[in-house]
């Protein structure tokens, strides 16, 4: 990198200059790390900072290999990993943000946990050292810093940190407490796949539409951005959490260890061995693999499934992006490891109709995104002029009635944003009422992630619906979220920034997402039920009202076969077959019509002593009631 | 209503300046009564159509207002640039999306836009829900029921233009309007419905 030789020369005064700043970027990630600068000549380097390499394996060492109280991290991390599997973290971002008490935490590793508190994970390294994720990963951001130092010569103080899309608040949380502990400022969160566009747009200086393509080990990500007037907007974002270059592996181990018998041992072994001949595959035709041949045709076929299933996200975000079928796409930039396997390249091309950018480092991109933005927030005249407006990756809404979401913030939202709703009481004198945040795409609150509960109290009795709560979201410029509840009369309030102890992972939030897509007729059919029950219930009250005090105008008979259709309603309500409940309200709503318009009539005469037609209550009716009482004042 | 001026420089602004005409420093959002005319705040006029030159406009402002470029300014300047982008992508989403723009052309002239419907509107809803149930639990194609209601949409749409841009009865207009959502969510649940195999 003729650049980094560059300002390693003393006297080379210009290249110093241009980063007296000292702001990088960091593509923070589960594998690798890697750290990123731009230099005098404007353009962003990678630099090397593990043995040569511009990849920092993401690995920590405590004690045992380097000594009792020491910290090793990377490649030679790496190497003590096998030896001394409880004192080595791997793959620490998978744990930012999780709650201990998460199933998932134990299923990940070989750790020891540290009992206690519940909320965040600690691991118990090198004795009875207790360290948490945020703290392994500032060591991972620290050695970056550190070593890029020696490197460039100058103080490194700054940083733009990227994370995955789909980080909620507890992660992204966590990654910018990470950053403050290495002793940077963190300028910036970057969403990678916004990162990879900006190091592209950029470089090809050019104006359109772009995808980013992101297939790294685990998940797949899927953007679609558009650089106009200096302003990269992010149009859509979607993924699949449970796809990545593992799987590839895995599915070629299948055919290593055909016919053998499956030992753990034999089971590891073969998925390090298809890792290698993948790696192999995207040079030569035919390579071997546990003294088996293994030809890229062979690969391919057993990949080809896994590779198909990027194409229904790829196509929803294309289609939330308003660019149906890729027309009016500028460009394809590929991300992440796994996209140097031809086959994924070659899908691509098809996918999208256009080949794919590759250009840059697939490996690198993300780093390299990430100083451009540093150089954007911090130099009095950035090298590139250009803005960038991120969106919010999933809804934000309230709990409402019957366990239902109210969306206020939807999905892609350019952030910042802001969304008021106003709220009633349900009950008579009701003074308090309870908030709870939640984030997702489906329409039950339990299906959703819950970020925070709160009451807000002090809200003056008042008849049920008269007291009136406005509840405001706003999210800020990193993704953030707070929470405002007012009462309109009083003016009481309460703020609240959302801070999970606890978050999801990229992962879940994804699944989360697909979810939703799964499940939007099953949503639909729930909601149904919730509707038409809540209607039940409705119309039962107002007829056990009306039976109550105008149950004289009835007949035995006629009471009768009310009361036996009402309990037909009830019966029915109790099952969850929604069709069925409303054919029973409705045969209510047939049954009783006769009585409603007696109940009218009798309304109507007093009215017409001096009492009020008001005193009818029309709150209390259903949809259908109401139609006929109007119908009826019509007549 | 007495004039702002720049808490910077002490300038006098305009009512849509967000920066100070003469120091540039961002200011703090005009406090509106009603709510803001958020054509105004782009910089446009209010149309019932798509303004012409609105994506160019929004993202001009954003350039100028969002905070990125605030990095390094102070906590007041910072927390300014936040609330006017917060309004800009606010009226950006408004005045982009056709229904939204309609409901807030009405606003303008004073003239809300409730959820209260018709009865005949209702049942003709009620109907076509049914219909589409019918149409999930059979598996009949859905695509000619989710036609007929777009074009029942876009129909619509063009009399609440006929009478927000004819001087006709805007009450009707927003009537008319208010049925716009009721589209929107018929629309949702057909496409509610998995596309992609």
């Amino acid at each position: 990198m003729p650049a980094l030789l560059q300002i390693s020369e003393p006297g080379e005064s210009r290249a110093k200059e241009a980063c007296t700043t000292g702001a990088v970027g960091i593509d923070l990630g589960t594998t690798n790390s890697l750290i990123a600068i731009v230099l005098g000549d404007g353009k962003p380097h990678a630099l090397a900072v593990d043995e040569g390499s511009t990849l920092l394996p993401s690995v920590v060492h405590y004690g045992e290999g380097g000594g009792p109280g020491s910290v090793v991290v990377g490649q030679a991390a790496r190497r003590l990993a096998a030896e001394f599997p409880r004192d080595t973290i791997v793959s620490v971002k998978r744990f930012m943000g999780r709650s201990s008490a998460d199933p998932e935490t134990r299923r990940l590793s070989p750790y020891r946990f540290a009992e206690g508190e519940s909320g965040v994970v600690r691991f118990v390294v090198d004795g009875a050292r207790v360290v948490n994720p945020v703290e392994v990963s500032a060591e991972v951001l620290r050695a970056l810093r550190t070593r890029a130092e020696d490197r460039l010569g100058i103080k490194v103080n700054q940083a733009v940190i990227t994370v995955p899309a789909y980080f909620d608040d507890a992660q992204r949380q966590a990654t910018k407490e990470a950053g403050r502990l290495a002793g940077l400022e963190v300028l910036r969160l970057l969403n990678e796949p916004t990162a990879a566009a900006l190091a592209y747009g950029l470089d090809k200086r050019s104006q359109g539409m772009f995808a980013v393509y992101d297939l790294g080990g685990g998940t797949f990500d899927i953007s679609i951005l558009q650089l106009q007037q200096g302003v990269f907007e992010v149009k859509a974002v979607g993924g699949d959490s449970a796809l990545g270059g593992d799987d590839f592996d895995r599915a070629l181990a299948e055919i290593l260890l055909d016919g053998q018998e499956r030992t753990p041992r034999k089971v590891r072994e073969a998925i390090d061995a298809a890792k290698r001949a993948k790696e192999d595959l995207t040079r030569v035709e035919i390579t071997e693999a546990l003294g088996r041949r293994v030809t890229r045709a062979q690969l391919e076929a057993a990949i080809a499934p896994l590779i198909e299933k990027t194409g229904g996200s790829s196509r929803r975000a294309l289609r939330d992006a308003g660019v149906p079928d890729g027309k009016g796409l500028d460009g394809v930039i590929l991300v992440g490891g796994s996209t140097r396997v031809r086959a994924v390249r070659r899908y691509v091309r098809e996918l999208f109709g256009m080949e794919p950018l590759a250009d840059i480092d697939p490996d690198e991109v993300v780093a390299l995104g990430a100083a451009v933005q540093a150089d954007l927030l911090t130099s009095e005249s950035p090298q590139h002029d250009v803005l960038l407006l991120d969106v919010a990756p999933l809804s934000l809404g309230l709990e409402t009635m019957g366990g239902l979401v109210e969306k206020l913030i939807l999905r892609n939202t350019t952030i910042p944003a802001r969304a008021t709703q106003e709220f009633t009481t349900f009950a008579d004198g009701q003074t308090g009422m309870d908030i709870h945040v939640l984030q997702g795409e489906r329409e039950l609150v339990q299906d959703n992630r819950s970020l925070a509960k709160f009451t807000l109290s002090g809200i003056p009795p008042l008849p049920a619906g008269l007291a009136r709560v406005a509840v405001t979201f706003q999210v800020d410029a990193d993704g953030i979220l707070s929470v405002t509840a007012r009462e309109q009369l009083t003016g009481v309030s309460q703020t609240i920034t959302v801070k999970p102890s606890h978050g999801l992972t990229d992962e879940e939030i994804e699944r989360m997402l697909l979810a939703s897509i799964e499940h939007a007729e099953e949503d639909v059919q729930a909601r149904l039920l919730i509707d038409n029950r809540v209607e039940a219930q409705r119309i039962l009250k107002a007829a056990e009202k009306q039976l109550d005090s105008n149950g004289d105008l009835l007949s035995a008979d006629e009471r009768r076969q009310i009361e036996a259709q009402m309990a037909a309603v009830r019966t029915a309500a109790q099952g969850t077959d929604h069709t069925a409940i409303h054919g029973e309200i409705e045969k209510l709503d047939r049954v009783s019509a006769d009585f409603a318009k007696r109940v009218m009539d009798r309304g109507i005469e007093r009215a017409l002593k001096g009492h009020s037609v008001g005193e009818f209550d029309q709150g209390e009716l259903s949809p259908h009631a109401k139609k006929a009482y109007e119908a009826l004042r019509e007549d | 209503m007495s004039a702002r001026t720049c808490w910077s420089c002490g300038s006098e602004l305009a009512a849509g300046d967000a920066l100070c005409p003469s120091c540039a420093k961002v200011q703090p959002p005009a406090p509106t009564g009603a709510g803001p005319d958020k054509f105004a705040l782009l910089g446009l006029e209010p149309s019932f159509d798509e303004p012409p030159g609105l994506d160019e406009k929004f993202r001009a402002l954003s350039r100028k207002l969002h905070p990125d470029r605030f990095a390094r300014a102070t906590p007041r300047e910072r927390r300014y640039s936040l609330e006017q982008t917060t309004l800009l992508n606010d009226a950006y989403k408004t005045v982009k999306d056709p229904v939204r723009r309609a409901e807030h052309l009405l606003a303008l002239r004073g003239i809300k836009v409730e959820p209260k419907m018709s009865p005949e509107f209702l049942e003709q809803t009620l109907e076509d829900r049914e219909k589409l149930l019918e149409a999930k639990m059979s598996g009949e194609p859905l695509d000619p029921l989710a036609a007929a209601v777009r074009e029942k949409r876009d129909r619509t749409l063009s009399q609440v233009r006929e009478l927000v841009e004819n001087g006709g009865d805007l009450a009707q207009a927003a009537e008319l309007l208010a049925r716009m959502r009721y589209y929107a969510r018929y629309l949702d649940e057909v496409e509610g419905r998995p596309v992609e195999i």
